[in-house]
């Protein structure tokens, strides 16, 4: 009985990293809080990295779209809003691309294993003034199901995990 | 009596084969003309991007008048083309069988769904960034029947929309090898 308790443990002890590593959770560094009731998302920098067009543009909306579904934030401004000029609480995500993939949505397909796609982005949330609150590196992916845009989506579920952790 | 009304109901089979076969000749003429109406491109997918219209959408695309117009159903999503600030295009492929019955297939027994993913569909891919009444960038990313986005892409600018890579560049510049 003791034995089987411990081997279940160790079981544990072993099996879980591994899918705690999949989930946006495991990649906090430190629980980020804020009360700041507005948020501005910018469109992701990619000088580094040459981004495709639709990747960009999928990043940011869809960066747009879960942090608003997470609904801790009055009001999400976007890019350029001149009304966030106004906001006092106001927090600004900056993103910029450092690592891009380009897998295949068929070698995933017919593989499983390969042509995963990848997109590894540094995250900074500042203050209005531009005082750094958090900063930290968020990879999203594509194994299996879905198209190489769906990356950006897992991207995105991450980020709004991070910011919209209760104060 | 009765050989009179086999006859009848062999007229009747006739006509209706016949009236079945025009329906079906007509209706490539249908499309193609559809399809032949400047600054209209049928068989267009949102992806994402249109506020009021759901991710991978299908609809009609249509530009003019000063604006791009994306109907799916009875949804409709504008967008005046003044306030687009870059148009680009792009290729790509996709699943030949795909949607809930591509999904299903990937589970199908012996690797047959595996073999279904070989076969691919090319398709462009239209990719605009506009602005909102209030400054705010939006983005849009459209798929659509291959080479069409270029012409899409035409008509935009003609319409007055902006972009960072000109038609003509785009045209000349080669082709990307993408998996």
């Amino acid at each position: 009985m003791t034995r089987t308790r411990i081997a279940c443990s160790l079981l544990f002890a072993i099996v879980a990293p591994f899918f705690l590593a999949n989930t946006g959770l495991a990649q906090d560094k430190a629980p980020f809080k804020t009360n700041a009731s507005s948020i501005q998302i910018l469109l992701v920098d990619s000088k580094e990295v040459t981004l495709p067009a639709e990747f960009q543009v999928s990043l940011y909306e869809n960066l747009v779209a879960q942090v608003q579904k997470s609904g801790k934030f009055q009001h999400v401004y976007r890019d350029g809003d001149r009304n966030a000029t106004d906001a006092q609480d106001l927090i600004v995500l900056h993103s910029t691309v450092h690592g891009f993939k380009m897998g295949s949505e068929e070698k995933r397909q017919v593989t499983t294993v390969a042509g995963e796609t990848s997109i590894n982005i540094h995250c900074q949330i500042t203050d209005k003034a531009g005082k750094s609150l958090l900063e930290q590196d968020v990879t999203g992916k594509v194994r299996f199901l879905g198209g190489n845009l769906r990356a950006t989506y897992d991207f995105a579920k991450k980020v709004a995990q991070i910011v919209s952790q209760p104060s | 009596m009765q050989e009179a009304s086999k006859q009848m109901s062999s007229r009747r089979l006739f006509s209706g084969a016949v009236a079945a076969a025009l329906t079906l000749l007509a209706i490539p003429c249908f499309a193609q003309s559809q399809a032949a109406q400047p600054g209209t491109f049928p068989g267009t997918v949102q992806v994402l991007g249109l506020e009021g219209i759901k991710n991978n959408a299908s609809g009609t695309l249509t530009v003019g008048k000063g604006n791009l117009e994306f109907t799916s159903g009875k949804k409709k999503a504008d967008v005046p083309a003044s306030s687009i600030s870059d148009v680009i295009t792009d290729k790509d492929s996709q699943r030949t069988i795909g949607g809930v019955i591509g999904t299903m297939s990937m589970f199908a027994p012996y690797g047959g769904g595996r073999f279904l993913s070989l076969f691919r569909t090319k398709i462009d891919t239209l990719t605009i960034e506009y602005q909102d009444p209030s400054g705010g960038l939006h983005g849009a990313v459209f798929t659509m029947p291959i080479g069409t986005a270029e012409g899409a892409k035409k008509v935009l600018l003609a319409e007055g929309a902006h972009t960072t890579i000109p038609a003509e560049m785009a045209a000349t510049a080669p082709e990307e090898k993408k998996p």
